[in-house]
């Protein structure tokens, strides 16, 4: 194999498309000040926002997901899905909730579909959806506990297309969804579950 | 940060189909960097995590473009107005600085990422290979073929270079 760097031709390209383009200090420091504002979530306010805790989350995720499958095995029942905007049982009567989507890298013309998230898990407190729809926000889509205590559901819409998500158990546990497939965030590289709504 | 953005644009102009839709990229890339910064993980150097966002959102606008291009070939009338670089009357006069930005934009957009990234952004290849999660027998293989094409494109008498 020839090596590049040893071409002229190929290091004179290279010099060329190294220059860096003049960049306007005030209007970097205009673009950083905005991107720093449109973050939902307050360090303070986020469970994830703690790099060190992360070890510890992923290690119990797994047991937490092994005591979800344990239990969806045993209560032998879990709510279809509504990735269609098909109503299902235990959300058929409560409005959906709207959640603020980024659309920025979304096709312009797709509508936000309802989707149900639903989580079998005993003995929580409170549980909440967290995903790329939501900024992984745990304020934003708080869970309905069911009746027997042991379902817990929301429906949002959300924009069709491929999405990463985990659920926040009592504010400090992040679990992986046990029904759906695991992917990898494209961005950071952690794994989380993955819906694709919208799906025909 | 202002040499970020300034290598973030330089990536972004070479890596986009339209180089205008650039700063919007970079802009998209520091808002999601930002809303993401609670799960950073140190593990991962900044830059790199910077930049495998910032190729993400490329890739995407891309893939919208090359739809919105689809659609455009229909209409036979935008078809005229393309000029062809087979007719020397059309030819534009390129600067040495066009015809490599030219020369890199004609790449296969994996080749050209992986290009940029190591020669233009300083990336090792055990970096891309974290960034890409492909690996660097395939890396290595894209940054061959994306250097013979700029040779052949950019040589004296091989139909380019000055």
């Amino acid at each position: 194999m020839n090596d590049p760097e040893r071409d002229p031709v190929v290091i004179r390209a290279i010099d060329e498309l190294r220059r860096l383009p003049r960049v306007d200090a005030a209007r970097v420091q205009r673009i950083v000040a905005a991107a720093a504002a449109l973050r939902v979530t307050p360090p303070g306010d986020d469970p994830l926002a703690h790099p060190r805790l992360w070890p510890r989350l992923w290690r119990v995720a797994g047991v937490a997901a092994a005591a979800a499958i344990v239990g969806f095995v045993i209560h032998g029942f879990v709510p279809p899905r509504t990735g269609n905007g098909v109503a299902a049982p235990i959300a058929a009567a409560r409005p959906v909730k709207t959640l603020a989507v980024n659309t920025a890298l979304h096709e312009s013309s797709a509508l936000p579909i309802p989707h149900q998230f639903v989580l079998n898990v005993r003995g929580a407190k409170r549980v909440s959806v967290v995903g790329d729809f939501n900024e992984w926000n745990r304020a934003s889509a708080p869970m309905e506990r069911s009746a027997d205590g042991t379902l817990w559901s929301t429906t949002i819409s959300v924009l069709p297309g491929r999405h990463m998500y985990g659920y926040i158990v009592d504010d400090s546990l992040f679990m992986l969804d046990p029904s759906e497939p695991k992917g990898r965030d494209p961005d950071l590289g952690a794994e989380g579950s993955v819906v694709i709504v919208g799906r025909p | 940060m202002e040499t970020y953005y300034a290598r973030s644009l330089r990536f972004a102009r070479a890596m986009l189909r339209n180089p205008d839709d650039a700063e919007d990229m970079v802009q998209e890339a520091f808002v999601r960097l930002y809303r993401a910064l609670p799960r950073y993980e140190e593990r991962q150097r900044f830059e790199s995590w910077l930049f495998q966002i910032l190729g993400n959102c490329c890739r995407t606008a891309n893939t919208a473009r090359h739809r919105e291009r689809t659609h455009l070939v229909d209409d036979a009338a935008a078809l005229e107005r393309v000029p062809s670089r087979d007719n020397p009357s059309e030819r534009f006069d390129h600067e040495w600085g066009d015809e490599v930005r030219q020369a890199l934009a004609d790449l296969p957009e994996y080749n050209r990422e992986i290009f940029l990234l190591h020669y233009i952004e300083g990336f090792s290849y055990d970096e891309i290979e974290r960034m890409t999660g492909v690996r660097q027998s395939a890396l290595k293989m894209r940054v061959k073929r994306a250097c013979d094409s700029l040779r052949a494109r950019l040589s004296p008498g091989m139909g380019g270079g000055r």
